[in-house]
């Protein structure tokens, strides 16, 4: 009895260091996505160049592809287009869906489309452009409804347009590799 | 300086006006829409509900749930509106399945070991003493008479 007073004390102890010891090394921001094995949601966007193009979840169907949350205000973003590129030589499909942020009408700030398909362009020169084309989400409806919470993320689609993994972060060789590469590859053939 | 003072009081209220207000068609309608703000948890900044957050993604969140308060949506569709795309993270109040039932196991679980504890320790409080108690004293008693006995004797 005096041997178990002490060592249920020891063992709560030895019990907690570990599982904060553990909570050391988990992501917070790391939860399932709850997009994920379902549809493309339905939207009715333009594309960011040629406006008078409307892309629809139908009209993305076909072959498996990458869509690439991103916007030129997100410094992530901009550092993750050379290897976008890199990966578009190679043969891999990627669409960019580009998101606005919020004007703020206070600070007299006004949406320009011409303005921002200058700054778009500009920047795919700079960088490079991974990009087939940009699907402009201005009022942010798409990405609500593919629960982005931030940018860059990453949706791998297939060919019949169901979510199959969905990155939240940016992709660079090592996140290629370990998680999207054989996803993508299995996909293809 | 009075001017001075009473001028920052006229920005106070030049400040207040420029925040949107929103009208509500019923104080249900505005009380639904309150609990619900308070309720939502911003998916970007943890650990602050969409009332409290200006994330983009709160924003967003936030003019969703008027929206869809103003349609006439009750509660639990507007959860399950936000739940189906941010998941259950987005609520406060986590739902009970497989991965959450220790949240409410553990704490049962504490309280029925803490009786178990108490009603040990009770048992050996009241049985053990007393053989201590009697035990050795009927032992020392016994050499007691004996010492007595035999001094007796001798004298």
């Amino acid at each position: 009895m005096r041997k178990l007073a002490f060592f249920i004390p020891f063992a709560l102890f030895l019990g907690l260091s570990v599982f904060l010891f553990s909570g050391l090394f988990s992501d917070p921001m790391e939860r399932e996505s709850s997009v994920l094995n379902k549809a493309l949601p339905a939207f009715a966007l333009p594309d960011l160049q040629r406006p008078d193009t409307i892309w629809t979840e139908q009209k993305l169907q076909g072959k498996p592809y990458l869509l690439n949350v991103w916007g030129t205000w997100c410094v992530t973003c901009n550092a993750e287009l050379a290897y976008l590129t890199e990966l578009r030589e190679q043969g891999v499909m990627i669409i960019g869906l580009y998101y606005q942020q919020p004007s703020d009408a206070a600070f007299g700030e006004v949406f320009n489309l011409a303005e921002l398909q200058q700054e778009v362009a500009l920047k795919l020169q700079q960088q490079g452009d991974p990009y087939q084309w940009n699907i402009l989400d201005k009022d942010r409806t798409l990405i609500f409804d593919l629960g982005v919470t931030g940018a860059p993320e990453t949706f791998l689609i297939d060919a019949k347009g169901i979510i199959r993994y969905h990155h939240v972060g940016d992709i660079n060789p090592q996140v290629w590799q370990q998680k999207l590469a054989a996803a993508y590859q299995s996909l293809e053939e | 300086m009075k001017a001075f003072f009473l001028s920052l009081l006229l920005f106070a209220a030049t400040a207040q006006a420029s925040q949107a207000l929103i009208e509500f068609q019923s104080p249900e309608q505005q009380a639904l829409f309150k609990q619900l703000t308070q309720e939502l948890r911003c998916p970007k900044c943890q650990n602050q509900n969409i009332a409290d957050s200006n994330a983009v993604v709160a924003v967003d969140m936030r003019n969703k749930t008027l929206e869809l308060v103003q349609q006439g949506q009750d509660k639990e569709q507007v959860l399950a509106y936000m739940k189906s795309r941010y998941g259950d993270f987005v609520h406060y109040q986590p739902p009970l399945n497989k991965f959450t039932l220790i949240l409410w196991l553990l704490p049962a679980l504490m309280v029925v070991g803490l009786v178990l504890v108490l009603l040990v320790r009770r048992r050996t409080a009241t049985s053990a003493p007393e053989q201590e108690d009697s035990a050795q004293p009927k032992q020392l008693e016994r050499q007691l008479d004996q010492l007595i006995e035999q001094y007796r004797r001798k004298s």
